[in-house]
C-alpha cells in the first residue's frame, strides 16, 4: 500500500457510479488527479471557468443548475455531478450553479475525464445518458408560453371568403371541398358576416329550408371579431365569453385571417385561461376563493417565463375582471336581476390593466337613475357581497374606501358627471390627490354605454382646460424619481431600517401620472398607460422621443419590480415594491438610473408645457 | 460689526431662510401636508400674493417718488391699489372659468385666432420686459450701495442673481417662500418707519405720526405739524408745496387710470388667481392681499415725509445754511461712491446745499430714499441691513415670476406654436432658458439706462398693458359680439400708439417732455389710458365692419359669464 | 496592527538568525506574503502522529502533508512519511494504528525533517491544534542539533475556537475536535486515524472555515497566522 494514498477519497469514489466500474488503478489515478474545493452559500454561485471545463463531483452539500435566465435544469446532491454538459458538448459553460447547501466538491480535470471516457465504455455511456436526460428535462421545464403568444402566430392566413349574395348551396360546397368549418362573408373586401357549419345545421337543415337561400340571410351578421396582435389567451377569453368557436381576425375592417377554438386548443392549454375557465365554472364563493389562491402561482409562473411586465399586467387584470364578473353574476342569481341599468367600474391599476401582486380593489357603480329605497338596498347587497368576496379572494379592501360598497361611490350617471366636473373645475390639490385614480376608469360589468357617456363628458371637460391640467401637473410633480443631485439613488428609510427604492411609487406611478396628464389634456379615452402613449403619439400630442423613452422606462422598472417580487416570493420574504440598489448588478443599476432620468426629464417637460415653469 | 458685514449676514440669512423653506416644503410628503392643513389658508395665500405684487418699485421707489414730488406721487399708490381691486374682484374669476392659464391663451381661444394670440403674446412680452427693467434698477441700487460699487455694476450683479434665482433656483412660486419674503419685506419697511415716527412725533404708528405734531429737542410737542413743516421747508427752498399737486388734474387722472387698467393686464399677477383651486378662495385671498398691500402702501407717505425732513435738515443743517462737506455724515460719502448722490460745490464754500434752482448743489437719485433713510436718521446698523434684504426680496420675488412668463411665452407661444412647431420638448426647454437669459440681458440694459425712475418705468409698463391687453380681455369676457379682427386691430392700435408716444417723449425728444408739448396735457406715464380708449374705439369700429363671431364662441362667452355648472355650483 | 508589526519584526529576526537555508526561505515566504490573500498563497496542511502528547518525552511516528494551491486541495502532491523512533510505539498504536514492525523501513528523524522543511520552503503550515504539531517539530529541531526556532502556522482549531466563541462564549468539551468541527461545515466524517487523512481533513476544514469567513480572496495571511 502506497503510503500517500488518501483513503477517504478512494473509499468514496470506489462506491460512486460510474467510477465503481473502473479498475482499482483507474480509481487511484482519478483520486490523484482531482482537486478539492469547498463552496459556501455566501458565495451564491460556484465560480465556473468556462475556458477550463472540468467535472464537478459533489462530495457533500447541495447545488442547483439553472440556465442563465434562472430556469431550473437540475438539482444535485452528494455523489452527483455537474459540469459534464460543457465537457460533453464542448460548448462554453453558460449554466449557473447555485449553492443551496455548503459542501465539498471534487474537481476532475477535463483531460482525466476524457481519458476515462476513452478507456471505459460504461463510464462514457453513463455521462452521455445523464446529458441526454438533462436536455429532456430542460425541454419540459421550459415554459409553455401561450399566455404571452400572439394570435398572428396560429391563425390561418389563407382565408376562404364568400359574398353575401352567393347561395348556401355554393357555400356548403366550398366548405366541404376545402374541409372548412366556417367561411368569412365579405362585401367589397370588408367583413360583413361569418357562416359556420353550425349555422348551416341550426338555421337551414334543422328548419327544413333548402339550399337556394342566400348566404346573407343566414350568416351571423357583424360577428365578434378580434384584431391581430392580441394575445392568444385574449382570443380564448373572447370565445369562451361569447360561447363561439370562430373568430375572424380583422385589421382595419379587412379580414386577414380566422382563428378557431381548435387552433387554440392545438396550441396547448394555458394557465391563465385555465384559471379564468375555472373561475367561470365555479358556483360558490368558497370555490372561487380557492381558485383565486392560484393567482400568486400564476404570477410567479409568468415572471419566471420572462413575459413582459405589461403583458403580465394585462393577464392578471383579466383574471381579476373575470373574478369580479363571476362574483356579480353569482350574487345576481341570488338577488334577481338588477332593477335598472348599472355599470361596475374599476379604477386605478385594474382600470389601467396593469395589476400586479397585492393590488387592492378600487371600484364603483354607475347607476342609470336615482334609486328608491328598495333599489338602493339591492345595490347595497350586491356591492357589499362582491367587495367582501374580492377581499377574501386576495384583493384587499381599498384603504381610501374607493369601493362600490361605499354609498358615496354608487352614483347615477348625472351625479358622476357632476363629481368629475367639480374635480375639474375646482381642482383642489387635496381632492385631486385622491381623485387621479378615478380618471383611469374601465367598465367591468353591466351597461358599458353608461361608462362611455361618462368618459366622453369627462374628457370634454378636461381637454384643453389648462387650469385643471396645471393643477394636475402640480400634483404629479410633487413626487420625483429617487435620483439625487449627482445621479445617485435616494434610498428610503423607515427609521433605521433601509427600505430601498420604491419602484412602484417612485417609478411606474410617476410615469402613469405623467401620461395621464397628457391624455386628459388631449382628450384621449384610453386608460392603459401604454395605449395612452401610443394614442398620444399617433395624434402627435407628445414628443415621440419622450413617449418611446417613457414606454421603455415603464417596462424596465415594472419588470425589475416583478423580478424582485418573484425573488421575495421565493425567499419567503414579504412581497414589496422596494428594491435595494446594492442587490443589483452595476449594469442594471445604470439602466435603472437611466429609466429614472427619463422620468425626471419627462417631468421637466410637463412642468414647462402645462405649468409654464422650468 | 459694520454695516457691510451686517448686510451680508442678514441678506445671507434671509436667503438661507427661503432655501430652507423651499426644501422643507418640497421634502414633506404632500399628502400629509394636505391632510393636515386642508390646503393653503387664504391669509397665507394672501401674503404670498402680496409678495408677488410688491415689487422693487413698491418697496424702493414709491416712497422715493412721493418723498421728492410730494402729493403728485400719490397717483401711483391710488392707481396700483385700484388696479388690484379691479383685477381681483372683477376679472380674475371670469378668466379662471375660461380654463386658460395665460392671457395670450385666453385671447387666442376667445378670438379663435392664432394672430390674436401672437399679438397678445407680444403685448405681454413688452409689458413684462418694461416691468422687469424696473426691478433690475431696484436690485442694482441695493447692490451698488451695499457692495459699494457704482450703479452699473450693481445692476450686473443683480442680473446674475435674478437669473440664477429664476432659472436654477427651485424656490420660485413656493407659497411659503413668498410668505417669508413678504414678512422680511414688511418688517424691513416698517422698522425704520416706526423708529422715525417715534423719534420725530412720539407716535408708534407711522400712519398717525404722519398727521401729528413734531417733537422738539426735549421731546415735547413743538406745536408744528410734520406736513406744515415740510410745506414750509419746500417753499423756502424753492420747491412746490409738498401737499399740493403740480400736475394737471387730467394728467393725474390718466396716470392713475393707466396704472389701474394696466394692472389688470399684467400677466404674472393674473396667474396667481389660477393656481388656487376655487374662485371663492381666490377672492378671499385677494381681500387679504389687499390688507397686506395696504400695510405697506399706507406707510409709504409717512416714511416719505419723515425722510424728506430728515434729509433736508441733514444736508442744509439746522440753520438752513448748508453743512460742510468735510463734515458730511458717512451716508453721503457712501452714496457718492455709487454715483447716486453728487455734490457740485458751485459757490465754493465747501458746504452742501440742497434747494431748487441755481443755488442747488446736490443731485440725489430718488430711488435711494428708502435705502438711505435708516442711515440719514442714524438708525442702528441692523436696520440698514434689513432694508437691503427687504429690497432684494421685493425685486427677486417679482422678477422671477416675470422671467418665467417671458421665457415660456417666447419658447411656447412664439416658437413652438408659431415659428417652429416641430421643435422637440427638449429644445423648447432650452429655448425657454435662453429666453430667460436674453430677458435678463435686455432688462439689465434698461436697468442701466433707465428711461425714468424705477416707478416711472414700471408705470410705463402698466400703461402699455392698459392700452393693449386690458380692452381685449374685458371685451372678451363681457361682449360676445367682439370678433377677432376687432380685437387684433384694437390691441395693435393701442400698443403702437402708446409705445410711439412714450418713445417720442422719453427717448427721441426728452427735451420737450413737458406739459405744453403733451397731447391733451397727458404725460407719457398716463398715455396708456388714452391708448386704451383708442383700442376700444378701433376694436368696436373694426368689429362692426367685419364678420360676426361664430356661434360656439358666443355660447362659450355666455357660459363664462353666468355661473351655470361652474365649480361652486356642484362643489360638495 | 500591532500583531502585524510584531510578526514582521519576528520574521526578520528569524530570517537573520536561522541557519537552515530551507527554513530561511520558509520565513522569507511568510514575510513577503503577510498581506496577500490566502487564495494566492500556497499552504501545506500537515498532521503528525506521535507516541504521546508530551513533546519533551514523546516522539513523532508519522507525518502526512497535503498542499492547498489556488484554493484547491491537491491530492496528487499529498505525501506521507514514517519516522524511526527510539523504543516502541507502545499504547499509542491503538490510536494511530502504526505498529513497531511498520517502522522497520522508516526514515530517520533528521531526513524527514529535512524533507519537510524542503516542502514548506514556499508554503505556509496549517494544522489542527497546530500548537502540538509545531511544538514537536521545534523540539526535534533542537534535539537534532540545530537551534530551536519558533515556527509559525495557521491553526484551524484556534480559528474554530474564535468563531465558536463568538456564537456561544462557553464551549462544550470536545466541540473543537477535528470531526466535531467538520460536522459544523457539512464535511464528511473520516474515521481512520491516519496522519494523511487527518491532514486532508484539516485542509478541508480550513477551506470551509475561510469560505464561511468571507472567502479566501478576502482574508490575508497575517490575520490567520499564529506563533508557536
Amino acid at each position: 500500500m502506497d503510503n500517500s494514498e488518501l483513503q477517504p477519497i478512494i473509499d468514496f469514489m470506489r462506491k460512486l457510479a460510474p467510477f465503481d466500474s473502473l479498475p482499482e488503478q483507474g480509481i487511484k489515478q482519478c483520486c490523484q488527479a482531482l482537486t478539492i474545493a469547498y463552496y459556501s452559500k455566501q458565495q451564491k454561485l460556484v465560480p465556473v471557468d468556462s475556458n477550463a471545463p472540468q467535472l464537478y463531483i459533489v462530495r457533500s452539500g447541495a447545488f442547483e443548475v439553472t440556465t442563465e435566465q434562472g430556469d431550473l435544469i437540475d438539482r444535485v446532491g452528494e455523489g452527483q455531478y455537474f459540469g459534464f454538459s460543457g465537457l460533453l458538448s464542448g460548448e462554453k459553460v453558460v449554466n449557473q450553479i447555485h449553492i443551496l447547501e455548503d459542501g465539498l466538491v471534487y474537481h476532475l480535470p477535463a483531460k482525466m475525464f476524457d481519458e476515462l471516457r476513452a478507456n471505459s465504455q460504461s463510464f462514457d455511456r453513463f455521462f452521455n445518458q445523464a446529458f441526454a436526460k438533462r436536455l429532456r428535462n430542460q425541454g419540459t421545464l421550459q415554459h409553455d408560453n401561450i399566455s404571452t403568444a400572439r394570435i398572428t402566430h396560429i391563425m390561418s392566413r389563407d382565408l376562404t371568403t364568400i359574398t353575401a349574395d352567393a347561395s348556401i348551396h355554393q357555400a356548403a360546397l366550398l366548405m366541404s371541398k376545402k374541409r372548412l368549418s366556417s367561411l368569412v362573408v365579405v362585401d367589397q373586401e370588408k367583413l360583413c358576416g361569418i357562416l359556420t357549419d353550425r349555422d348551416l345545421r341550426n338555421r337551414v337543415l334543422a328548419k327544413g329550408l333548402n339550399g337556394d337561400l342566400l348566404v346573407g340571410q343566414i350568416m351571423t351578421k357583424d360577428p365578434v371579431i378580434i384584431e391581430p396582435n392580441v394575445l392568444m389567451f385574449e382570443a380564448m377569453l373572447k370565445m369562451s365569453e361569447n360561447n363561439i368557436h370562430h373568430l375572424p381576425v380583422v385589421h382595419v375592417g379587412r379580414p386577414v385571417g380566422i382563428i378557431t377554438s381548435t387552433d387554440l386548443i392545438r396550441s396547448q392549454s394555458s394557465q391563465p385561461l385555465l384559471l379564468i375557465g375555472q373561475i367561470e365554472r365555479q358556483n360558490s364563493l368558497e370555490a372561487l376563493i380557492k381558485v383565486s389562491q392560484k393567482i400568486p402561482d400564476l404570477l410567479h409562473n409568468l415572471i419566471s417565463s420572462d413575459a413582459k411586465a405589461i403583458e403580465i399586467g394585462r393577464i392578471l387584470t383579466s383574471v381579476t375582471d373575470s373574478l369580479t364578473r363571476r362574483l356579480i353574476v353569482l350574487k345576481q342569481e341570488q338577488l334577481g336581476p338588477a332593477p335598472m341599468g348599472f355599470c361596475w367600474l374599476a379604477f386605478g391599476s385594474q382600470g389601467r390593466q396593469d395589476q400586479m401582486a397585492g393590488s387592492d380593489q378600487d371600484n364603483a357603480l354607475i347607476l342609470e337613475r336615482d334609486t328608491t329605497a328598495a333599489e338602493k338596498d339591492y345595490f347595497k347587497q350586491l356591492s357589499e357581497s362582491v367587495c367582501s368576496a374580492l377581499n377574501e379572494c386576495g384583493f384587499p379592501f381599498c384603504p381610501g374606501n374607493i369601493m362600490a360598497q361605499n354609498p358615496q361611490w354608487q352614483l347615477t350617471l348625472q351625479q358622476w358627471q357632476q363629481q368629475f366636473s367639480s374635480w375639474v373645475k375646482t381642482p383642489q390639490p387635496s381632492a385631486l390627490l385622491n381623485a387621479t385614480i378615478f380618471f383611469d376608469m374601465r367598465g367591468i360589468f353591466g351597461d358599458l354605454t353608461l361608462l362611455n357617456t361618462l368618459q366622453s363628458s369627462v374628457l370634454k371637460n378636461t381637454k384643453g382646460n389648462d387650469i385643471f391640467i396645471a393643477a394636475l401637473s402640480k400634483n404629479a410633480l410633487q413626487s420625483t424619481p429617487p435620483l439625487g443631485f449627482f445621479r445617485s439613488f435616494v434610498i428610503e428609510r423607515d427609521g433605521s431600517e433601509v427600505k430601498g427604492i420604491d419602484l412602484k411609487h417612485k417609478g411606474n406611478a410617476l410615469i402613469n401620472d405623467i401620461v395621464r396628464i397628457y391624455a386628459l389634456a388631449a382628450g384621449i379615452n384610453e386608460v392603459n398607460t401604454t395605449k395612452r402613449l401610443e394614442s398620444l403619439m399617433a395624434k402627435s400630442k407628445i414628443d415621440k422621443d419622450i413617449a418611446m423613452s417613457l414606454l421603455d422606462a415603464w417596462e424596465f422598472i415594472a419588470h425589475k419590480r416583478l423580478i424582485n417580487q418573484g425573488q421575495q416570493f421565493n425567499n419567503n420574504e414579504p412581497v414589496s415594491n422596494y428594491i435595494l440598489p446594492d442587490s443589483l448588478s452595476s449594469l442594471v443599476r445604470h439602466q435603472l438610473k437611466d429609466a429614472f432620468k427619463v422620468i425626471h426629464e419627462a417631468q421637466g417637460t410637463v412642468r414647462l408645457k402645462f405649468l409654464r415653469q422650468f | 460689526m459694520d454695516v457691510q458685514t451686517l448686510t451680508y449676514t442678514i441678506v445671507g440669512m434671509t436667503f438661507a431662510l427661503y432655501i430652507v423653506i423651499a426644501i422643507w416644503s418640497r421634502a414633506g410628503s404632500t399628502k400629509e401636508f394636505y391632510v393636515a392643513g386642508g390646503g393653503v389658508h387664504p391669509i397665507v395665500n394672501g401674503m404670498a400674493t402680496a409678495a408677488d405684487w410688491m415689487s422693487a418699485a413698491s418697496f424702493i421707489s414709491l416712497a422715493g417718488i412721493v418723498s421728492f414730488v410730494g402729493y403728485d406721487g400719490s397717483v401711483y399708490i391710488m392707481g396700483w391699489t385700484g388696479g388690484y381691486v379691479l383685477l381681483a374682484l372683477l376679472m380674475a374669476p371670469y378668466l379662471r372659468k375660461f380654463g386658460k392659464f395665460t392671457v395670450p391663451d385666453f385671447v387666442g381661444d376667445r378670438y379663435y385666432s392664432q394672430t390674436a394670440r401672437t399679438v397678445a403674446v407680444i403685448c405681454a412680452l413688452v409689458v413684462s420686459f418694461t416691468y422687469i427693467a424696473g426691478q433690475m434698477r431696484g436690485t442694482g441700487v441695493v447692490f451698488s450701495r451695499f457692495l459699494e460699487v457704482d450703479i452699473d455694476t450693481g445692476v450686473y450683479i443683480g442680473m446674475a442673481v435674478v437669473f440664477f434665482y429664476s432659472v436654477l433656483g427651485g424656490m420660485k412660486g413656493i407659497t411659503y417662500t413668498q410668505v417669508a419674503q413678504y414678512c422680511v419685506m414688511i418688517f424691513a419697511f416698517m422698522v425704520p418707519a416706526i423708529f422715525l415716527s417715534i423719534m420725530m412725533t412720539g407716535h408708534f404708528f407711522p400712519q398717525i405720526g404722519f398727521g401729528s405734531e413734531l417733537l422738539d429737542a426735549s421731546g415735547n410737542n413743538s406745536g408744528v405739524y410734520l406736513l406744515d413743516k415740510l410745506d414750509g421747508l419746500s417753499t423756502q427752498l424753492g420747491f412746490a408745496e409738498y401737499t399740493v399737486g403740480t400736475k394737471d388734474t387730467i394728467d393725474v387722472f390718466f396716470i392713475c387710470g393707466a396704472l389701474m387698467f394696466g394692472t389688470a393686464g399684467l400677466p404674472h399677477v393674473i396667474v396667481r388667481f389660477f393656481t388656487v383651486p376655487r374662485v371663492k378662495d381666490a377672492r378671499t385671498s385677494a381681500g387679504w392681499t389687499l390688507v397686506f398691500i395696504a400695510i405697506l402702501y399706507t406707510t409709504i407717505p409717512a416714511l416719505a415725509a419723515f425722510s424728506r425732513v430728515n434729509m433736508i435738515e441733514t444736508i442744509n443743517g439746522a440753520d438752513g445754511q448748508g453743512v460742510s462737506h468735510a463734515e458730511a455724515p458717512s451716508w453721503i460719502n457712501s452714496w457718492e461712491r455709487t454715483g447716486l448722490i453728487a455734490w457740485d460745490d458751485k459757490n465754493g464754500d465747501g458746504k452742501m446745499f440742497y434747494a431748487k434752482g441755481e443755488t442747488n448743489e446736490m443731485t440725489i437719485d430718488r430711488d435711494i430714499i428708502v435705502l438711505a433713510t435708516p442711515e440719514i436718521a442714524n438708525l442702528p446698523a441692523w436696520v440698514i441691513a434689513l432694508i437691503a434684504a427687504g429690497g432684494l426680496a421685493a425685486a427677486l420675488s417679482t422678477s422671477a415670476g416675470l422671467l418665467l412668463v417671458i421665457s415660456t411665452s417666447v419658447s411656447h407661444d412664439l416658437l413652438k406654436k408659431n415659428m417652429m412647431p416641430d421643435i422637440s420638448d427638449k429644445r423648447e426647454l432650452m429655448y425657454a432658458r435662453m429666453a430667460a437669459g436674453v430677458g435678463v440681458l435686455i432688462a439689465g440694459y434698461f436697468g442701466i439706462n433707465p428711461p425714468g425712475f424705477v416707478a416711472a418705468v414700471v408705470a410705463i409698463a402698466f400703461g402699455l398693458a392698459a392700452s393693449s391687453l386690458f380692452p381685449a380681455i374685458t371685451m372678451g369676457i363681457f361682449s360676445k359680439k367682439m370678433n377677432k379682427e376687432g380685437a387684433i386691430s384694437g390691441m395693435a392700435a393701442g400698443l403702437l400708439f402708446s409705445i410711439g408716444y412714450i418713445v417720442y417723449f422719453k427717448f427721441l425728444n426728452p427735451a420737450i417732455n413737458t406739459a405744453e408739448h403733451w397731447l391733451f396735457g397727458i404725460s407719457p406715464e398716463g398715455i396708456g389710458l388714452l391708448g386704451m380708449c383708442l383700442n376700444f374705439v378701433v376694436a368696436i369700429l373694426v368689429c362692426r365692419m367685419t364678420a360676426p363671431v361664430p356661434q360656439d364662441v358666443q355660447e362659450m362667452v355666455e357660459a363664462i359669464r353666468f355661473p351655470k355648472g361652474s365649480g361652486e355650483a356642484s362643489d360638495h | 496592527m500591532f500583531k502585524q508589526w510584531w510578526l514582521q519584526y519576528k520574521l526578520k529576526r528569524l530570517i537573520k538568525n536561522s541557519k537552515l537555508a530551507a527554513l530561511k526561505a520558509h520565513y522569507q515566504y511568510l514575510l513577503t506574503h503577510l498581506h496577500q490573500p490566502i487564495s494566492d498563497i500556497k499552504l501545506l496542511a500537515l498532521d503528525i502522529e506521535m507516541t504521546g502528547l508530551n513533546h519533551k518525552k514523546d516522539q513523532m511516528v508519522s507525518i502526512g502533508v497535503i498542499p492547498i494551491i489556488n484554493a484547491e486541495i491537491q491530492p496528487q502532491f499529498a505525501q506521507y512519511k514514517l519516522m524511526k523512533i527510539e523504543g516502541s510505539v507502545g499504547q499509542s498504536a491503538v490510536i494511530h494504528g502504526i505498529l513497531d514492525k511498520d517502522l522497520a523501513n522508516a526514515l530517520p528523524l533528521e531526513e524527514v525533517l529535512q524533507w519537510l522543511f524542503e516542502q514548506c520552503k514556499d508554503k505556509v503550515l496549517v494544522a489542527h491544534h497546530a500548537q502540538l504539531d509545531l511544538q514537536f517539530l521545534r523540539q526535534s529541531l533542537s534535539s537534532s542539533g540545530a537551534h530551536s526556532f519558533a515556527l509559525l502556522g495557521i491553526d484551524t482549531l484556534i480559528i474554530e475556537k474564535e468563531r465558536e466563541q463568538r456564537k456561544h462564549p462557553v464551549l462544550k468539551t470536545g466541540s473543537l475536535r477535528l470531526n466535531a468541527c467538520r460536522e459544523r461545515y457539512n464535511l464528511p466524517i473520516y474515521n481512520a486515524h491516519n496522519a494523511l487523512t487527518d491532514a486532508l481533513a484539516c485542509a478541508e476544514l480550513l477551506l470551509a472555515q475561510l469560505n464561511k469567513m468571507g472567502g479566501l480572496d478576502n482574508i490575508t495571511l497575517v490575520q490567520l497566522l499564529t506563533k508557536r
